[in-house]
């Protein structure tokens, strides 16, 4: 890694489990970009652009993180998973959830809902609804009202719940 | 909702980092996990010329415990206070205090030294830091040094940091065992900066207090001590109502004012009154 500073970078990452490699793009190229424009990942939506509204959250490194305030410079060698790559039967029990409970109305947020409806099923023990909405205050709906992911939340957490090693299901992040 | 240009620079060492900001001065801006600095520069209040990435820095995000000190790694993120990862040297403030920064995203990114770097009032860490007596310690290319916690913000988003300086580690003493703490933050919206957020450190002498550290949070451009209802607290172990602690407050915040800086002092009673309950309520309990 060479230590000058740059105007433009390489960065050569995995996404959803393939590696891939981007050259000479510019340094202040955030994730979310360069999933969007330069690797047509365009699953990954962007809102605020500066962290509040949590469309963007993606996995990196196997932890919910913001790609709109994530450089992806700063990704190199990192192991992303965009919704178009959860899988894994936590990631099967919320798209049944949210389909059943009306988690979604025109789609916009749900791409960053699921990556972090999936990071609570799996960590939250004890999942009650006052944690899940007090986990889900970092992303924002405007058609639901929230009542929806809720419900799909705890439906899938219930569906979860009689199934083993839900934590192991983490849709290709690394551990 | 872009950043303008910039130069982008991964340091593999301390003294990597050092280097470059020795070269690039006040044209330099460090670059941690990025969850306060990034939004600036999307919005475009912040153009540095150059970012100095120190996150895979090995050396910034280990913990040592030291001499009656835990000593956090600088790029240490929030969820490794959160989850406990990392040992607490108060007891279980500094995790309270860290899940009530932002939302999870955020924490698997931020650290403790950049949102002290940050400088914001409202946040967790200056306030939590000043009262914990913390140390900040830096390094620049040529020197290091200690800044206490208590004099790191200096006003609006400054810090004490010259422009060639890295913060490398937040020293927090470990709080006696006969030591409690409290913890009160208030926003209308989980997740988002404090509109109040109230810290108690209070040493226990038998059934009464001895020794108090209060501090207030988003109530003026640096934290605040709350040094009267420390004065008010030694000697008894008597909770502080609102009303009390609004009138302590006024040798702490500027009198008067319109209705809204009414209703902010008042705001400010409420997460002090309860800080302190928290903090007796831990020692009873």
């Amino acid at each position: 890694m060479t230590m000058a500073a740059a105007d433009v970078v390489d960065v050569s990452l995995r996404v959803n489990g393939t590696t891939r490699s981007v050259h000479g793009i510019p340094a202040r190229t955030n994730l979310a970009d360069l999933l969007r424009e330069h690797l047509g990942l365009t699953g990954t939506h962007l809102g605020c652009e500066h962290g509040v509204c949590g469309a963007c959250t993606v996995q990196l490194d196997g932890q919910p993180v913001r790609s709109c305030i994530q450089l992806a410079a700063a990704c190199d060698g990192a192991e992303v998973v965009t919704v178009e790559g959860l899988e894994g039967p936590a990631v099967d029990a919320l798209r049944e959830s949210f389909s059943a409970e009306h988690g979604l109305q025109c789609g916009f947020c749900t791409p960053g809902m699921l990556v972090s409806c999936h990071d609570i099923v799996t960590r939250c023990s004890d999942l009650d609804e006052d944690t899940a909405r007090e986990e889900l205050a970092g992303n924002l709906c405007r058609c639901t009202g929230y009542a929806g992911i809720v419900r799909a939340v705890m439906r899938a957490r219930e569906r979860l719940a009689g199934t083993t090693d839900v934590v192991a299901s983490s849709g290709g992040g690394s551990s | 909702m872009k950043p303008g240009r910039f130069a982008y620079c991964l340091a593999g060492s301390v003294d990597e980092a050092l280097a470059l900001l020795a070269e690039h001065g006040d044209e330099a801006k460090v670059l941690a996990g990025g969850q306060s600095l990034v939004p600036l520069l999307n919005m475009r209040l912040a153009q540095p010329q150059v970012l100095v990435d120190i996150s895979k820095v090995e050396a910034l995000t280990t913990t040592s415990v030291d001499q009656g000190l835990v000593r956090y790694g600088a790029a240490t993120v929030h969820r490794r206070f959160e989850d406990g990862d990392v040992d607490d040297a108060t007891g279980g403030l500094l995790r309270a205090a860290a899940g009530g920064i932002g939302y999870r995203a955020i924490r698997n990114r931020g650290t403790v030294g950049g949102s002290l770097a940050h400088a914001d009032a409202s946040a967790e860490w200056p306030v939590v830091m000043a009262a914990s007596n913390a140390s900040v310690q830096v390094r620049s290319a040529s020197a290091q040094r200690a800044i206490s916690a208590r004099q790191f913000v200096t006003g609006f988003f400054s810090n004490a940091l010259d422009d060639d300086e890295l913060i490398t580690e937040v020293c927090v003493p470990q709080l006696p065992a006969d030591t409690t703490w409290g913890l009160h933050k208030f926003v209308r919206k989980l997740g988002e900066f404090s509109e109040s957020l109230g810290v108690a450190i209070l040493r226990w002498d038998g059934d009464v207090v001895s020794a108090a550290d209060i501090w207030l949070g988003a109530a003026r451009d640096v934290p605040v001590r709350a040094t009267p209802l420390e004065e008010r607290l030694v000697g008894t172990a008597q909770p502080i109502d609102v009303a009390e602690a609004e009138a302590a407050l006024a040798g702490v915040l500027p009198a008067g004012g319109d209705a809204e800086a009414r209703y902010r002092r008042h705001l400010h009673a409420v997460t002090l009154s309860r800080a302190v309950t928290d903090a007796i309520t831990r020692r009873t309990a």
